[in-house]
């Protein structure tokens, strides 16, 4: 069998910042591209340190914390690192010597940032014929009123209407606990990229593929807008309810903030809910005998669901319910996805192990969420320092001679350490727990990780 | 102008609701040729609303129509021995199959990948499912609400003060979907260098859970772990209730502090405690008090364009009317109008994302149950009239 990956063979000139495109760029380089990170030496990526930067090993900084932090290396395991300063006209005369030997270039800037530069999709493709350029802006390249807006997932969840319709029922509109739209703009620059490079194979012909995050975030809203759009109705928010389901929702479990969720979809299931609650009789209670009413009296059936499982584990009430049938979990936290039995079954979080001088160890991290039979796909190596690989492509793909490279070092279009980067001190991980930042801290976490 | 980077891809979408339905249209967004397998009695995402005027009938429904968009339609029974050999012969024409069924099915009806891959060595398919073709949990039902709880994003979604929260509608679904097209395109591409195809298992709650990019790896460096935000304290970066609406702020953009404070027109603000994160953590309940003091009386438009000429990053809570009469949207051409031969013209949310060599194109609408059947079984598979008849009276399609 081979080993040739997907994108063996591949290279992308990763030039993007925060979760959205860095995410794509690490799934690539687990599929086999060759791809190249590029920061800025005062421009580094702000998940090195910033507010979406994670944890650092140990919760110890340490000398290059720029390099160790959590959320960093998860989104850029597997790349090289090579600094430019795009401001400078020379670090954007390296940048154009790149796209010539690159096929694919990922950037997220606001849309007048590449053209200010000389950098955009039609500059590109004079430098190299073929190229892949993919752009990810908040709203979307053009002359539409929003498209130069600055954006990030936090505030375009609102706007993209993701808020509107999530919320405790009664309560304000709410956001997702975590960057929603920003996967979607990952996964839809994954399937484009995969797209074009194939149509390239067959025509020879590169293209530019324009994100705007804005529209991933509606297309996901679709049903209602259909409803908005055929029946000028504005649905409100559900809750944990759903439109026909009855019960559903999230119960309490035995334990300190344990939870199981169930959704009940025929009399079938309301029965056999009402059997294991041991309360068979309330299956022909006229309030809940069926499925119209049930939802009419949802409130009165949560207290009761809510009196039988919070006597329950959470797990045992999941393996009672699914062996009767009901679509029923645990809500399940950071620490659970990796001591979940059925997720390390199927291999979800892969371990990657650090050479020594990083002190950082063996950590484990979320691969890629499909398996492909007969493609051996992993995290291929750790996410690089910063500069790490500036030799590598500055003298060995570029073959610049090597003081030049030095010249380069000394005027500051590259470096191994960033400029004027300082980190906000953090409160030790219990103060982080009675600030509510972190609803738990578990010392024995390595233990439990054999790291 | 080729119909998309996706031309000449064939492809059988077998599965049913949302997920595997979605990854199936976005393929056909992007080119791809695909004819959709229903049993006779219909994808039972035909069943569920909203509905054209509130009508439930099987071809009214207006999710199934966007689920199933640029496809061509036609009705087979797997569980018949006619019904799987004429499903063989398809599997000869296509590239990929997309399907849905628990885990098991189809090698119970003796259609398991290696049986198809034997057919048809290129062949990809993509398996999208609750938990995955593997594990302890691969045969448990799912529901939108078990992707969110058993995928980690609940447990930080909602207030620690109460319980946790679903995402509204089918974000998980999507997700998947979404995702199933994305490996079946790199699935495609490897299968142009090596010949070969490959199964592909997507669990869809593996895919939710594939976004716990800050929380798990934190875990994992340094065994915090993330709940639900305190529900005082907190409101920047959460949605506030303004004059006509609901507006959301966030710092990190191009604006530092002082330009924020001055924004709001609290002077209030640009105390020196508020100016770091840790600082607006610590004073979250007084900065909670100056904020919404500060958007109460101001309308949530002035204060969304006025924010984005300061580059700060703002957002408004909008709702579907909202996004169906956005300008910025109109100007991306992101809806389409579509003709259906039942429900008429209607426009549909359509451009995932634009590409410059093949602008996306809406082909036709979703199939009607049966739509193409004489066109696929007597022009595909060269069966006559008559045959296609039999097929029908035998309940086969």
């Amino acid at each position: 069998m081979t080993q040739r990956l997907p994108f063996s063979g591949v290279r992308v000139l990763d030039s993007t910042y925060v979760f959205a495109l860095p995410y794509t760029g690490a799934l690539l380089a687990d599929l086999g591209a060759e791809v190249i990170k590029i920061e800025g030496p005062g421009r580094m990526d702000v998940t090195r340190g910033g507010v979406w930067s994670g944890a650092f090993p140990e919760n110890d900084p340490g000398e290059d914390w720029w390099n160790r932090s959590s959320t960093y290396n998860l989104l850029n395991r597997g790349k090289k690192s090579l600094t430019l300063d795009l401001s400078t006209p020379r670090g954007r005369a390296l940048f154009a010597e790149l796209v010539k030997v690159s096929d694919v270039v990922m950037e997220n800037y606001t849309p007048r940032v590449m053209k200010g530069w000389g950098l955009d999709y039609p500059n590109l493709r004079r430098l190299r014929p073929d190229i892949i350029m993919v752009s990810n802006t908040g709203y979307g390249h053009g002359d539409g009123p929003y498209s130069h807006y600055p954006a990030q997932a936090t505030t375009q969840e609102a706007t993209h209407g993701h808020c509107a319709v999530t919320g405790y029922i009664g309560g304000p509109p709410s956001k997702a606990g975590q960057s929603f739209v920003d996967f979607l703009a990952s996964w839809t620059a994954l399937f484009a990229i995969a797209a074009a490079l194939r149509l390239r194979q067959r025509t020879g012909q590169g293209q530019w593929i324009d994100i705007g995050m804005y529209q991933c975030g509606v297309m996901f809203l679709s049903e209602f807008l259909m409803d908005y759009i055929a029946n000028g109705r504005v649905a409100g928010r559900l809750g944990n309810r759903h439109p026909s389901r009855a019960p559903q929702g999230v119960y309490p479990a035995r334990g300190k903030d344990q939870w199981i969720v169930l959704s009940v979809g025929d009399d079938e299931q309301w029965r056999a809910l009402c059997a294991l609650m041991g309360r068979p009789t309330l299956a022909s209670d006229p309030r809940f005998a069926d499925s119209l009413s049930r939802l009419k009296n949802h409130a009165a059936l949560d207290d009761i669901i809510a009196q039988w499982t919070s006597q329950h584990d959470r797990y045992d009430l999941m393996h009672r319910l699914q062996a009767v049938g009901i679509p029923a979990g645990p809500v399940l936290n950071a620490r659970d996805l990796h001591l979940d039995p059925h997720y390390r079954a199927r291999g979800f979080l892969e371990d990657v192990a650090y050479p020594p001088e990083r002190g950082i160890g063996k950590r484990p991290l979320i691969g890629r969420p499909w398996k492909a039979s007969g493609v051996p796909a992993r995290i291929q190596g750790p996410a690089p320092r910063l500069g790490e690989h500036n030799a590598e492509v500055l003298l060995g793909l570029l073959g610049l001679p090597p003081e030049e490279v030095r010249g380069l070092e000394e005027a500051g279009i590259i470096a191994q350490a960033p400029r004027d980067a300082h980190l906000e001190p953090r409160p030790p991980a219990e103060e982080m727990v009675r600030m509510g930042i972190l609803a738990e801290w578990d010392p024995l976490y390595r233990q439990r990780l054999g790291i | 102008m080729p119909t998309g980077p996706l031309e000449g891809v064939t492809i059988l979408d077998l599965s049913q609701g949302i997920a595997g339905p979605f990854c199936a249209r976005l393929l056909a967004d992007y080119g791809a040729d695909v004819v959709k397998v229903e049993p006779p009695g219909g994808d039972p995402l035909r069943r569920v609303g909203p509905f054209y005027g509130d009508d439930p009938h099987p071809e009214k429904s207006l999710f199934f129509l966007v689920m199933n968009l640029n496809k061509r339609g036609i009705t087979l029974d797997l569980e018949t021995a006619l019904g799987r050999r004429l499903f063989l012969e398809l599997v000869r024409w296509a590239d990929v199959v997309v399907e849905s069924f628990p885990p098991g099915y189809l090698s119970r009806l003796g259609l398991d990948y290696s049986l198809l891959s034997g057919i048809n060595p290129r062949l990809v398919l993509t398996s999208i499912t609750p938990f995955g073709q593997s594990g302890p949990y691969s045969g448990f039902a799912g529901e939108e609400i078990v992707f969110y709880a058993m995928g980690g994003i609940m447990a930080i979604s909602g207030t620690s003060d109460r319980e946790p929260l679903k995402h509204g509608g089918n974000q998980a679904q999507y997700e998947a979907g979404l995702l199933g097209a994305a490996a079946t395109a790199v699935a495609l591409l490897h299968a142009d260098a090596t010949g070969g195809g490959q199964h592909l298992d997507i669990s869809i709650t593996e895919v939710v859970a594939s976004t716990m990019v800050v929380h798990q790896p934190y875990y994992a460096f340094s065994g915090g772990i993330h709940g639900r935000r305190p529900p005082k304290g907190t409101l920047l970066g959460n949605p506030m209730p303004c004059r006509d609406g609901w507006v959301i702020l966030q710092t990190g953009g191009g604006a530092t502090w002082e330009e924020i404070a001055d924004f709001l027109g609290k002077p209030e603000l640009r105390d020196l405690k508020f100016a770091t994160q840790e600082g607006r953590r610590v004073h979250g309940e007084e900065l909670d008090a100056l904020l919404l003091e500060a958007v109460k009386d101001r309308g949530r438009w002035e204060l969304f364009h006025g924010a984005a000429e300061r580059r700060i990053l703002f957002g408004i809570v909008q709702d579907a009317k909202d996004l169906a009469e956005c300008p910025q949207l109109a100007a991306r051409g992101f809806y389409r109008e579509v003709e259906h031969p039942v429900i008429g013209p209607i426009r549909v949310p359509a451009v995932l994302c634009n590409m410059s060599l093949t602008p996306y194109t809406l082909r036709r609408p979703a199939p009607l149950l049966g739509q193409h059947n004489v066109e696929i079984y007597c022009g595909l598979l060269g069966y006559s009239r008559q045959d296609v008849v039999r097929m029908r009276q035998l309940g086969v399609i």
